[in-house]
């Protein structure tokens, strides 16, 4: 069966520089397509940032190119979180940035006329590419199967669970931190195998890199502790770990230090303590080394391994009563509910709502890495076989990323890389073994002797199962099957991949895409609509007031002051604008005035059946709230006496007075036949006299109605309260509406 | 003896007005000195009525609960011990009765008529008295009632909840007693523990040192983790549910949903998976016979295929839309 063409292709194949050749193109091709398979959105829609971050860091970025970078780190913005302003040069990660802002000084001295925002707009894509690259030389640090490689990178660029956070438009800190983790561990083993300090400090470099970029560097801070700490464990303690883990630690700590937004929290904290720990422990683990090579008695080496337990014992004594007593500050409340998952629900109702916190269901894994998900653990077993100190990293990650991507359907980023690594080493094992044109000779004899002999000494190491010598495949049609098993297998990966991208990813949540009756495409862009009517017709320093989701989005499209945005730094800011909006008018309208809000901005799901709107995020508006006024606002309150969230009729007093509620409901009933107005996203028929309004003012309506603005009325010119008042344009005339006359007040309640 | 009953009740009745006609200041000091005895006071009928009788310069807690097995209320008997926590502990750090408040308990079996008086349809419900003369006098005489929204609550919550109740006076922290037989218990389970590994330390030495039991672990915990074992942890989902005809369903409807079974029989299949493709990489080409290997090759593959195809079914049913499937489960 071996034609010539297929020997010449094979020795063409073997030759060493073919085969680079050959690697390079592939390598080039799979981040094109990484980088092609992220731009569905660009092309359905058009170069537009996404969702809410982006809009922050792409503001973020025009300042920088604007003021340059001396401006940029002592910005203090006081656009955003009226009256108190933020800080933002010292809140920030600002790799993302700086890296954009580095890009577009490279292009302008290049003279290419290249514009910021389509910069920000493919800089995720750009970098999925190196990933891919990243990738690839992760992988081979850990097999010596030449297919690995390249199936890791393939798997990396177009594996959904990345392709999530990494789409064009996706302008997040991490779409750039995830290349930066992957080539962080890349040059952590590297420097790890060779014991060299280069690539120990080059680790550091890229791991400072990483602290400018994301807040998840606690994650590579913790991961490399726990794999030298369970490589001591195992009695691989070399002077390899002590060079590159010491290297890394000194400088990479010094390097994070330089970020203001991370300062001293290095030493101070106690997500940071297992690396200091451990730096300390290989301190004197060194020295013992040291000490047993001089005194070669059995009996002083016990003595001083029972030392190096104790010490640790104590050092995680002084750390427990440090942290006790307050030197150390104890895990923050991000970190400690990942291990005390009810605690966050509890205690900070605030990071319980961002849906991306929420824990994760099985659809979900399936859903983001397909056919990976299996063979991950078929990678993971198969780096037991060999056990060298880079598979013991694989397996640490393996098990830490797969507990976080548990808890945190965010996290699910950290997994996918070693999930593409592990499941490359499976599939390329897979195929070197089926995909050969040898095969071997059926043996008569007796193999069961020599193999037994082998079997007893592998035992004592390796897997029981690699116990017998490897003996390779005999039939072809057992090849045949395998490959083309494989084959169909890996060509329904990528239609997956593909269809997933296009379905779930590649919105940009500002414009919305529906189908009309007859296939066509239609765009929902009342977003854009609102924040341009902000903007022209406001005067620009006018005070928005709306939920904290809206808030980046506000600053970067409209260009007003926000009282809160999403940079959740001031729960009790946030609990505000909660309580304004779950309070009755008369509570809420002198909230506003003593902030100074102009206008109130609320998303109304309720003409299109839009799910993401601000009725559905009202209880946790009224959670917030109540943690900090738990006397005036009451979640029961909310509750009919049946324990139902409604919205219609039968909803409660409270809901009904609620400022958002009428917000949200104002007029809404005059787009139907009376009686007959229907709220569609929660699917009940709404009373038929709608709320009225009397402290506020319907300003704009989106064409859909989603956004829906109100401007907050000045104090009445006849110092009436503002009830009477519209109770008097209404019609409705008091007896005793004009007795009170005096000078202008502001209620308080 | 036939008058005794009538005779009692009247005296009793006697009694109950003799007591309500005591002034505030009176019926508090009888009640605190009750309440040093054994808190949270019990009460029935008559003495509810009483100790909440206005006018009064104290403050009165009062749990109302059902702690008869027969109602089947758990949250009334895992909140129980955490109220008897709490007032213990207030009652000890106050003996002297300076933040003037009653701790109190009234059980359904003894006080119908109050449940019924007071409209109350479920257990527990905590009411909070007010004073309505002295220094801290709230404007209304009505109780001020705790939300049992998110199921029992700690002593410490329900601590700081009264303490926001009564300002400008002592709150005596909750003071939990030590648990000496969990202590103890520990302390010889670690011990116990300690002294059988030394014992059987080169037994157990093999097991620590090899590398299939730590495969293992590891696999099966990945197995979970993957699975959304933490999912069912976090959200507390129900391990099955009816299908409304008598039947069971074992898949949840939706994307954001699972059962606690739903996520073992998908572990279960990622591991058949897993172990498929384990056997297809390392143990089949070491096997020697070649008929023998031929099979095991088609045996493993056919598994694989079969078990891919259901799991992208089950897939399809969760995530309506899907358009992929291969072929035995189409």
């Amino acid at each position: 069966m071996s034609a010539d063409p297929l020997h010449a292709l094979a020795s063409a194949g073997k030759a060493k520089s073919t085969r680079s050749v050959l690697r390079v193109v592939i390598l080039a091709l799979i981040a094109g397509a990484a980088i092609a398979s992220r731009l569905f959105s660009v092309i359905r829609f058009e170069s537009i940032i996404h969702e809410f971050d982006p809009w922050f860091n792409f503001r973020a970025t025009k300042y920088l190119v604007a003021h340059g970078f001396y401006k940029f780190w002592d910005w203090f913005d006081d656009r955003t979180w009226h009256p108190l302003g933020r800080v933002t040069g010292g809140t920030l990660y600002p790799g993302l940035m700086v890296t954009s802002g580095v890009i577009y000084h490279a292009l302008r001295a290049l003279t290419i006329p290249v514009d910021i925002r389509n910069i920000c707009v493919l800089l995720a894509p750009g970098f999925s590419g190196l990933t891919a690259i990243a990738a690839y030389l992760l992988t081979n640090e850990m097999t010596t199967s030449n297919s690995a490689g390249l199936l890791a990178a393939a798997f990396m660029g177009i594996a959904p669970g990345y392709i999530s956070r990494s789409v064009a438009g996706s302008y997040d800190n991490e779409a750039i931190a995830i290349f930066l983790l992957v080539f962080t561990f890349y040059l952590w083993i590297k420097a790890l195998k060779q014991g060299s300090m280069l690539w120990g400090a080059l680790c550091a470099l890229f791991y400072g890199y990483m602290v400018a970029s994301w807040g998840g560097y606690a994650f590579i801070t913790c991961l490399l502790p726990l794999h030298a700490f369970v490589l001591i464990c195992m009695g691989r303690y070399s002077t390899r770990l002590y060079v590159s883990y010491t290297t890394w630690y000194a400088l990479g700590t010094l390097a994070s230090m330089q970020i203001p937004f991370v300062g001293f929290l290095p030493v101070k904290t106690s997500e940071h303590m297992p690396a200091l720990g451990i730096f300390g422990f290989l301190q004197l683990l060194a020295f013992l080394d040291y000490v047993r090579s001089a005194i070669p008695s059995r009996q002083f080496q016990t003595f001083l391994w029972v030392f190096a337990g104790g010490s640790f014992g104590l050092g995680l004594a002084a750390l427990a009563i440090a942290t006790s007593a307050g030197f150390i500050a104890p895990w923050s409340g991000r970190f400690y509910s990942l291990w005390d998952t009810g605690y966050a629900k509890i205690h900070i109702p605030i990071i319980a709502s961002v849906s991306e916190h929420q824990p994760t269901a099985w659809p979900a894994f399936f859903f983001d890495l397909n056919m990976l998900i299996w063979l991950f653990p078929v990678g993971v077993y198969l780096c037991f076989q060999e056990l060298a100190d880079q598979h013991v990293f694989i397996v640490v990650y393996a098990l830490f990323g797969s507990y976080f991507a548990g808890v945190m359907v965010r996290l699910m980023l950290t997994l996918t890389p070693v999930v593409c690594v592990a499941a490359a080493i499976a599939v390329s094992t897979l195929l070197d073994i089926y995909l050969t044109a040898k095969s071997p000779k059926p043996v008569e004899g007796q193999p069961a002797d020599g193999g037994d002999g082998a079997a007893k000494k592998a035992v004592k190491s390796g897997l029981k199962s690699t116990s017998k010598p490897l003996i390779g495949v005999y039939g072809l049609y057992s090849k045949v099957a395998i490959v083309g098993a494989l084959t169909v297998y890996l060509l329904l990966f990528v239609l997956h991949c593909t269809w997933v991208t296009s379905n779930a990813y590649s919105s940009p949540s500002v414009v919305l895409a529906s189908r009309l009756p007859d296939g066509s495409q239609h765009i929902i862009d009342d977003y854009r609509e609102a924040y341009q009517w902000l903007r022209q017709n406001t005067r620009e320093d006018a005070k928005i007031m709306s939920w904290w989701d809206y808030g980046y989005q506000i600053g970067g499209m409209a260009d007003r002051p926000t009282l809160v945005d999403n940079n959740t730094w001031n729960n009790t800011h946030i609990a505000t604008v909660g309580k304004a909006m779950s309070s009755r008018e008369e509570v809420s309208y002198p909230i506003m005035r003593q902030h100074e809000v102009d206008y109130v901005l609320v998303v109304f799901g309720g003409l299109l059946g839009y799910s993401g709107d601000d009725i559905n995020k009202f209880l946790w508006m009224v959670r917030i709230a109540e943690g900090i006024w738990p006397d005036e606002v009451s979640e029961r309150a909310f509750f009919t006496p049946r324990g139902e969230y409604r919205v219609d009729g039968d909803a409660t007093e409270t809901m009904k007075n609620s400022l958002m509620y009428k917000m949200s409901y104002y007029n809404y009933n005059k787009l139907f036949p009376p009686g007959q107005a229907m709220d569609r996203m929660r699917g009940v028929r709404l009373p038929e006299v709608g709320p009225s309004l009397s402290t506020i003012e319907e300003a704009f309506t989106s064409e859909n109605w989603i956004i829906r603005i109100y401007k907050v009325k000045d104090l009445d010119n006849l110092g009436r309260d503002h009830a009477s008042a519209a109770a008097f344009d209404r019609g409705h005339k008091k007896k005793k509406a004009t007795k009170k006359r005096g000078p202008r007040l502001l209620r308080v309640d | 003896m036939r008058w005794l009953p009538s005779f009692l009740s009247v005296s009793l009745l006697a009694a109950g007005s003799l007591a309500a006609r005591k002034s505030s200041e009176e019926r508090f000091k009888t009640y605190h000195a009750k309440s040093l005895s054994s808190t949270p006071v019990k009460l029935g009928d008559s003495t509810y009525r009483e100790l909440t009788s206005t006018p009064r310069d104290y403050t009165v807690a009062v749990l109302l609960t059902a702690m008869d097995p027969r109602f089947g209320c758990q949250m009334c008997r895992d909140f129980g011990p955490e109220w008897d926590l709490l007032s213990r502990s207030w009652v000890n750090g106050d003996k002297a009765g300076e933040s003037r408040i009653v701790f109190g308990t009234l059980d359904f079996a003894d006080g119908r008529d109050i449940f019924m008086s007071l409209g109350l349809q479920t257990a527990p419900v905590l009411f909070l008295y007010p004073p309505t003369v002295g220094p801290h006098a709230a404007a209304s005489p009505d109780p001020i009632r705790y939300d049992f929204t998110s199921g029992a609550q700690q002593a410490e919550q329900v601590h700081s909840w009264v303490a926001r109740h009564l300002p400008d006076r002592p709150h005596p922290p909750v003071k939990r007693p030590i648990n000496w037989v969990k202590w103890i218990s520990t302390f010889v389970i670690l011990s116990g523990g300690l002294t059988a590994s030394y014992v059987a330390w080169p037994y157990i030495l093999p097991i620590i040192q090899s590398r299939t039991v730590w495969a293992a672990v590891t696999l099966i915990s990945i197995l979970l983790f993957t699975s959304g074992h933490m999912f069912n942890h976090i959200r507390n989902v129900p391990y099955v549910a009816g299908d409304g005809k008598g039947g069971i369903r074992y898949f949840a409807n939706g994307f954001q949903n699972q059962y606690g079974l739903e996520t073992q029989i998908v572990a279960a299949m990622y591991g058949i998976l897993a172990l498929s493709g384990i056997s297809l990489a390392i143990k089949v080409p070491r096997i020697s016979d070649p008929k023998a290997q031929g099979v095991a090759v088609f045996v493993w593959a056919a598994i694989l295929f079969v078990m891919y195809s259901f799991l992208i079914s089950i897939f399809r049913g969760k995530n309506a839309g899907y358009p992929f499937a291969l072929p035995p489960f189409m």
